[in-house]
Parts: C-alpha cells; sequence; structure tokens
C-alpha cells in the first residue's frame, strides 16, 4: 500500500471545509456587513464564487500535474527560480496568515473567556498545539481534518437554528443592499475569507483519485458557502445591519445572544468558544502543516517533521507584532488582499501558461 | 491433549544446554547410545539432578533391561501403568516374545505391544529431554539406539468457567481457561470449519510457551496474518508468562496510552472477531487471548449487543459511549466552569454549587484532584484486597469518607457527586484498559481545565483526538471506520445495525471475502408479508 496516496474525495472536502471555517468566521458578518449593509447575504456569495474561481484554477492545476506538488509543478511551468519565487512567497503568505489565525484566536479568547490570561500564552498554545500535530504524515493530517469537520459544522448550524427565534426577516431586506457601490470591494473582502481553500493544492497530489479532486472542491465550496451564509444571514436578520457594524465579533455575540431550549446552559458563547477551538485548530494547523510541507517541498526535504518546532519561535514573533487588536485587522486585511494574488491570480496565470506551453504531469 | 508433534520439539536447544555441558559435549546433536546406563547418565546430565524426575528400571516381556524416564508431577500415572508398563511387562500374547530377533523388537513395542496411539521413537537426547520437560515419558530399552517416546503429559487444570471480567446475560458461560490446547478446542468447537487455521511457534527461551495465532483462511487478510507472524517471531525473551507479555512486544506505538490490541477471555467474542478477519494470539498459560489489529469502538462494544434486541442495545450502547466520554471530560468541565465560566450554568444551580463550595478552602482544582487521587487509590486497594474484606473498604471508604470529606469541608457535595458520576462512567466501560487510559488521562485534562478554564479542556482532548487520529494498531487507522470515512462501517459504531443489514466484513481490515451473509437477506427476514395463520378465505388457499 502506498501511504502517500490514500486520500479520498470525502476526506479531502473535509480538510478544505475545515481548513476554511476558522477564526475568520467570527468577524464575517461584520466584513459582510460593513460592504453591503442588508445585501450581507448576497454579498457572501458573490465572495464565494470569487473564490471558487481561484479554487477552480488551483483544482485544475493539481489535477494537471497529479504526482507533483505544488512547489514541483510551477518549478516545470514558470522555471526554476521564478517558480521557486513563487513557492517562497505562498510559505511566507501561510506563514504569516497561520501566525495571525493563531493572533487572532488569541485575542477573541483573552477578550472573552479568559480575561486575566496574558495574550502571549494562549497564542503559543495555540501555535504548540499545531506544532505538536503537524510532525505527522500527510495522511494522519487528513484523518485530523475529517474527524473535526463535523464538530465545527454542527456548533455552526446549532447557533443559527437557536437564533431564528430572535430573527427578523426585515432586516435581511432589500437582498442587493441599500449601498451597491461597496459590493464589488464587498466580494473580495469577502473571499479572501475563503482563503484556506489553497490548502487542496497540497492534497490533490496526495489524493488516491486526483482526477476526482473537482468533486471534492465543489462539494468543499458549496458547504461552507451555504455555511457562511446562513451566519451572515442570521446574524444580520438578528441584529440588523447597522447595529452589526458595531460588534467586534457578530457571530460570537448571536452565541451570547441564542440559548438552549430548556435552559440547561445558561449562555452559549463559552461553550461556542470552547468548540471552535477545534474550527480554529484545523484552519491553524493547515496553514502551518503547508509551511512546513512546501519548506521541505522547496528544499527538497524528505521530512518535514523536523521543520514543525523549527518554525515555532518565528511564527510566534511574527504573531506578537501587531500591537493591538485594530492594528491586527487592518494587517489581516492587508495580507489577506495580497493573498488574493497568491490564491487566485497566480494559480490562475501558472494554468494559463501550463497550458499554453503544453506542460502536463505524468498521469499516475 | 498432546504436543508432542508441535512445532518446535525438534527445535534445537539454544546455548543455555551449552553451558550445562561442561565437560564440552555437545548435547545438540548427541544420539543416545546403545549402552542404557550411559544414555541414562547422558538425560541425567541435561536436565540436572531433580527429585521429581523418576528413572524406573524393568524388564520389557521379561527379559531385556529398560528404563522408564519421567517427571512425575507433570505425568499421568495411569497410563504410564496401564497403557505402557502392563503391556510392556506381559508383551503381546500372540507373538512369541521369547524367540524375538533383536532388531525387530523395536518395531513389535512399537505396532504390536503399546496401547497408546501417540507415541514415537526417537534417537535425539534433545528432543528426549524437551518431551521430558513437557511431561512426556521415555523408555529406554539395552541395546536399541532409539529410545520411545510416549504421551502421558497430565497437567492438572481448572475447569471451564464464566469469564469473570467480561459477563454477558445473554450468551455463552465459556470462558478461557490456562491450558492453550482446552483454549484451541473451544475455538474449533465453535469453528468447525477448514477455513479455521492455527500456527503454533514457541516464544520464550526458558518458558518456551507455545503461542498459537489464529486466523480464517480465505477472510482474513494476508498482509495481516504476515504482519503478526513477523512480529511474533522477532520477540527473543526468556518468559512469557502471559498474553500481556507478547502484547507489549508487537503493539504499535509503545508510549501510547491507548491499547492497541484488544484482549479477551471469551471463546465466542474471538470467533466473531476472527469471522471480521482479525487474527487471535492465544498463549499457553493464560487465559487472555489477544485480539488485532484493534480499533477503538471495539472497547466500547460487547458481545451482548448482537445478541439482543438491535434498537434496545443501541442505547445501551450509546449510554456506554456517553459513559467513557464523561469518565474522560467530566471532572475538567466542572472544574472549567466553576472557576472560569459560572455563568455558562443556570443561576439556580451556579447558587447551589456556591452554596456547596462555601466552606472549601482550595480552588475547584485542588479539590477535584485531591479527591480524584483519592478515590484512584481507593479503587486501587478494593482490587487488592481479598473479597472478605474489599466490599466492607469500598463502603466505609467511599460512603464514608466521602461523607466525613464534605462534612469537614475538604470538598462540596457537589465535587463528590461528579466524582462519583466519573468513576461509576468509568466501570461502564467494557474494556479494562481502555477505561484506564481514559481514567488516567482525565488528570492532565483536570490540570489544564484549572489553569486554561473550558479553552483548556478543548486544547487537551484536541491534543488527545490527535493521538488517537495518529495510532494504528497493524496498519489499521484507530478510529475506523470513522477516520478514513467508510459510511457502511458507521452503522457498527456509535449504535448497532441491524444483523441482517451489516452485511459486509469491516472494510477497514480489508478481508478476502468481503461479505458474511446470502445477497437476499433483508427481504428474507420481512416474515411479516406473509400473513400464514390469518383466518380462511374462501377463494384462498392461505390460512390452513
Amino acid at each position: 500500500m502506498n501511504e502517500q496516496r490514500q486520500i479520498t474525495v470525502t476526506q479531502a472536502a473535509a480538510v478544505t471545509i475545515s481548513t476554511i471555517v476558522g477564526v475568520s468566521v467570527l468577524a464575517l458578518p461584520l466584513a459582510a456587513v460593513k460592504a453591503a449593509d442588508a445585501g450581507a447575504p448576497l454579498v457572501t456569495f458573490l465572495g464565494m464564487l470569487l473564490a471558487f474561481v481561484g479554487l477552480f484554477f488551483m483544482t485544475r492545476l493539481g489535477m494537471r500535474f497529479p504526482n507533483d506538488s505544488y512547489i514541483e509543478y510551477s518549478e516545470i511551468i514558470i522555471g526554476k527560480w521564478l517558480g521557486r519565487i513563487g513557492g517562497l512567497l505562498s510559505i511566507a503568505f501561510f506563514a504569516v496568515l497561520s501566525s495571525l489565525v493563531a493572533r487572532e484566536f488569541g485575542e477573541v479568547v483573552v477578550t472573552a473567556v479568559l480575561k486575566n490570561t496574558p495574550l502571549e500564552v494562549t497564542v503559543l498554545v495555540m501555535l504548540l498545539l499545531a506544532a505538536f500535530s503537524s510532525r505527522r504524515n500527510i495522511m494522519t493530517f487528513a484523518y485530523i481534518h475529517l474527524f473535526y469537520s463535523p464538530f465545527i459544522l454542527i456548533p455552526a448550524l446549532l447557533i443559527v437554528a437557536l437564533s431564528l427565534k430572535n430573527a427578523e426577516i426585515v432586516n435581511v431586506l432589500p437582498v442587493m443592499g441599500n449601498e451597491i457601490r461597496g459590493i464589488p470591494a464587498g466580494i473580495i473582502t469577502l473571499s479572501t475569507m475563503f482563503q484556506g481553500y489553497f490548502i487542496m493544492m497540497m492534497v490533490i497530489p496526495a489524493m488516491c483519485k486526483p482526477e476526482r479532486a473537482m468533486r471534492s472542491s465543489i462539494w468543499a465550496m458549496l458547504i461552507t458557502g451555504v455555511l457562511y451564509i446562513l451566519i451572515v444571514s442570521a446574524t444580520v436578520s438578528v441584529f440588523g445591519a447597522e447595529e452589526t457594524k458595531k460588534l467586534l465579533w457578530p457571530t460570537l455575540e448571536l452565541a451570547k445572544a441564542t440559548s438552549l431550549p430548556a435552559n440547561v446552559l445558561e449562555r452559549l458563547d463559552a461553550v461556542f468558544l470552547a468548540v471552535w477551538v477545534t474550527a480554529v485548530f484545523t484552519s491553524l494547523f493547515s496553514c502551518y502543516y503547508f509551511t512546513i510541507y512546501s519548506i521541505s517541498k522547496l528544499f527538497r526535504l524528505a521530512d518535514h517533521g523536523m521543520l514543525s518546532f523549527f518554525i515555532l519561535p518565528f511564527l510566534f514573533v511574527l504573531a506578537m507584532l501587531p500591537q493591538s487588536l485594530i492594528h491586527l485587522n487592518e494587517v489581516n486585511s492587508v495580507i489577506s488582499k495580497f493573498g488574493l494574488l497568491i490564491t487566485i491570480v497566480y494559480p490562475g496565470v501558472l494554468l494559463i501558461i501550463a497550458k499554453l506551453r503544453k506542460k502536463r504531469g505524468k498521469s499516475k | 491433549m498432546s504436543f508432542s508433534t508441535w512445532a518446535g520439539s525438534n527445535q534445537p536447544n539454544d546455548s543455555d544446554n551449552l553451558s550445562a555441558n561442561p565437560n564440552g559435549k555437545n548435547s545438540e546433536d548427541m544420539d543416545i547410545s546403545v549402552n542404557l546406563e550411559e544414555t541414562i547418565s547422558e538425560i541425567k546430565q541435561v536436565l540436572g539432578d531433580s527429585d521429581d524426575f523418576i528413572v524406573f528400571g524393568f524388564h520389557v516381556f521379561g527379559q531385556h533391561p529398560a528404563v522408564l524416564l519421567y517427571f512425575s508431577d507433570m505425568t499421568d500415572h495411569a497410563v504410564i501403568n496401564n497403557t505402557i508398563l502392563k503391556p510392556l511387562k506381559y508383551g503381546p500374547r500372540h507373538i512369541d516374545v521369547n524367540n524375538l530377533p533383536h532388531d525387530a523388537l523395536m518395531q513389535t513395542i512399537m505396532k504390536d505391544t503399546l496401547y497408546h496411539s501417540e507415541g514415537y521413537s526417537e534417537r535425539k537426547i534433545s528432543v528426549l529431554t524437551d518431551n521430558l520437560l513437557r511431561g512426556q515419558s521415555v523408555v529406554a530399552i539395552e541395546g536399541l539406539d532409539e529410545a520411545i517416546i510416549i504421551d502421558t503429559r497430565q497437567i492438572t487444570q481448572r475447569a471451564i468457567e464464566q469469564p469473570a471480567t467480561e459477563q454477558v446475560i445473554r450468551g455463552a458461560r465459556e470462558g478461557f481457561i490456562e491450558s492453550l490446547g482446552t483454549n484451541i478446542s473451544l475455538l474449533r468447537y465453535r469453528l468447525q470449519t477448514p477455513d479455521f487455521r492455527v500456527k503454533s511457534m514457541e516464544i520464550g527461551t526458558k518458558t518456551k510457551s507455545k503461542v498459537a495465532m489464529c486466523y480464517m483462511d480465505g477472510i482474513t487478510n494476508p498482509g495481516i496474518i504476515k504482519e503478526v507472524q513477523k512480529r511474533l517471531d522477532a520477540i527473543e525473551i526468556d518468559a512469557v508468562l502471559d498474553s500481556g507479555y507478547l502484547e507489549q512486544f508487537i503493539e504499535d506505538n509503545h508510549w501510547s496510552p491507548f491499547p492497541q490490541i484488544q484482549y479477551t477471555e471469551r471463546p465466542d467474542k474471538v470467533v466473531a472477531n476472527l469471522l471480521e478477519g482479525r487474527v487471535a494470539i492465544l498463549v499457553d498459560g493464560s487465559p487472555l487471548a489477544l485480539i488485532a489489529p484493534t480499533v477503538f469502538s471495539q472497547f466500547y462494544q460487547t458481545v451482548e449487543d448482537y445478541t439482543e434486541r438491535f434498537v434496545l442495545m443501541s442505547a445501551i450502547r450509546l449510554s456506554r459511549l456517553v459513559a467513557l466520554v464523561f469518565s474522560l471530560v467530566f471532572p475538567s468541565l466542572y472544574v472549567a466552569i466553576i472557576s472560569f465560566n459560572p455563568e455558562l450554568i443556570p443561576t439556580e444551580f451556579a447558587v447551589a454549587v456556591a452554596g456547596g463550595r462555601a466552606g472549601v478552602p482550595f480552588p475547584a482544582m485542588i479539590e477535584v484532584l485531591v479527591i480524584e487521587i483519592s478515590m484512584e487509590v481507593l479503587r486501587e486497594a478494593t482490587i487488592r484486597l481479598p473479597q472478605q474484606v474489599g466490599g466492607a473498604l469500598s463502603i466505609v471508604g467511599v460512603l464514608v469518607i466521602g461523607q466525613a470529606a464534605v462534612a469537614a469541608g475538604f470538598a462540596s457535595p457537589i465535587t463528590v457527586v461528579i466524582i462519583a458520576l466519573t468513576t461509576i462512567g468509568s466501570f461502564a466501560t467494557p474494556a479494562y484498559n481502555a477505561a484506564l487510559a481514559l481514567r488516567l488521562l482525565r488528570f492532565p485534562l483536570i490540570i489544564l481545565a484549572g489553569i486554561f478554564g473550558l479553552y483548556g479542556v478543548m486544547v487537551g482532548i484536541i491534543l488527545i483526538t490527535n493521538h488517537l487520529l495518529s495510532l494504528k494498531s497493524f496498519g489499521v487507522p484507530y478510529i475506523s471506520p470513522f477516520v478514513p470515512g467508510n459510511f457502511q462501517g458507521m452503522r457498527d459504531l456509535l449504535t448497532r445495525g441491524p444483523l441482517w443489514k451489516m452485511k459486509n466484513r469491516p472494510s477497514f481490515l480489508h478481508p478476502i471475502s468481503k461479505t458474511r451473509m446470502g445477497d437476499h437477506m433483508k427481504e428474507q427476514v420481512d416474515h411479516s408479508s406473509s400473513h400464514i395463520m390469518d383466518p380462511v378465505h374462501p377463494n384462498d388457499e392461505k390460512g390452513r
């Protein structure tokens, strides 16, 4: 049995879903509302479509080169040095992304639950968790994502379902929103929320049937898209667009506003946050894994395991660089817009060049 | 049960025997001598001077000097007297033994004289001594260069009883005993098919324990059989006293707290697992069979699940799973909520908790840890104590100390309730080793909960889960069938599917034969459609 080629379509979809759904969900409705007021669900949908374009490029690329890692085939397509620069940029992007994920979640935890704990500790705990787990091989990576994906989807859906009793349909009307002009910029912002789909690049070479990768991409995008639209609609319909703008993490507020039937638990926010640790962990884990896996591919290392603790201090320092939460959000939006170049434009360019130069990987 | 022809009896003795021969004679390849005295002294030299070693001299057919050698406490004296000594002394009536030519003596003894089916002649000293040690008797005769080995082994063994650790309400009452032969016969009794295979080997340079690997030919994946065989063959140890010894040598991850090989003392459980495509390992002297590969879900399943109605047993299985999860996270959740997020629980309950904790001087983490540790001590003490005192101690320990601890302000009543629930939860898990793992893992979780609250509990659970997800047992992912994503197999994961629907063997074991029942079982069991006892209709033949 080939240890490295066993990921199934379901597993690939689960990896993508649990990577995409992460800490960004907490602030997702805020971004959507800022862009398009009551048109937030629509903007989310359009953002998903844009993200799917990127995922589509990426999956086609992966299916074209089913045996090579992303670093390897970008070297084949655009030449050794350009490819390496592209690879290095994406590694850097994902390293920064993982530190930002850890930092943002650390902020959430410190603000909402552990008010007396230093930020450094919560960030470090998250990074350590990812570092510990990312020493394993890619099959375990897929197993971990598959296992957690229901624990990510179910609580989110539960919150949405329970909040519906406070919902006002008037709050999400008109569907187009009041400010049509904000929508194009909003689409771009929203599509950055889906950036985790980049992990498909790493997964496809390990799939047992790479030719079916498109199926898992479509499923993954569909499920996360529906989930995001539901969360945005629920938040906006409960709080209304104007109020949502004032909330730092609207999804967390949504959890706070809902209660379980029969009054088993007084509040849900801490529980939601606790369960949400898994979602954040899987996203962080993916970014972390992608970073060290790609570094090992770039330098042609046999094993990525030894890198996992090596990059930990760098990521920790990166995570602590933003001065405050506001600064963090600014950095975050700049970085993720830059990320669009890497996650949509770069694969698109690669795909076009590969088609023009008629480069194609050996089929397995 | 005879083991005279089992593998291993012809294996050369190892270097220990060489050192037992100070005069440099290599007993390994030595044949016995024609001279009886010399043969006896050679055997005695190997076996040393033990008082239970009997050398009984007599005359075969009243004329040829001979000796009977055996260890007195391992042999059946009735067999020795009636089927060996008696015929050998008198000789067969239909043959004139007085004029027997010397070269026909052996043939006559083997073919016409002895009343025993399991006897053969042998020259090698090492084989003779090995068999003597196993409880067989040896007859050596003056002038013959071969000795006769006869099966006379008799080891006292206990009766087959109800399994002590795995009791069921509905199901077989048989449990394994220590003797390997009896255990294999218990398996064969349930699997009367030529597909049931037993491969045996000897492990342990001193104990020479017989180890039997059982599997179903045509079901079990040959890769698994080969891997088990390979791992067993690689073991070099002086003694194998229990199957637990082997477990530690052949498991995949030695540092994991979770058991990767299941053990059982129920033959029916072993048979069920063999039929699913697993391999069972039995050791002579151990009433516990090992089953590999093992997945986590096996630890909360019992035989009984499959003998009772499926809807009800599904519910019971779910409750067992809840108990398992409880025993892991309950105390840490309590600590986390009490010390960090009391706003989560309903106000009335929060008031009650606060009232109960009013006199307790410690933080919740210390309080829970103290009570938990004393609970572990009590439990260990109850197991080790003789049964006559054990019951008394558990009542005194748990009730009196628990009550007194609350009265003294050591612990709040709710803490005691939580710990009691946790402890009971850990007892509800059928597999002791899995329960033990979760039981001890809750201590780090409590500490994490005391430091980081719910966030810490989640971090701990994620660490444990990631560890479980990376574990494998003989190449099978530990959380199968949930995690490689086999939806067919999930019917038997949290709940139990109806037997007629579980058509396939677990696919994560990659069995050769995939299905275990006919194709149309679902329609076949749909009996309600035929109304055989309906009242007679004039134009209908139904309902005689």
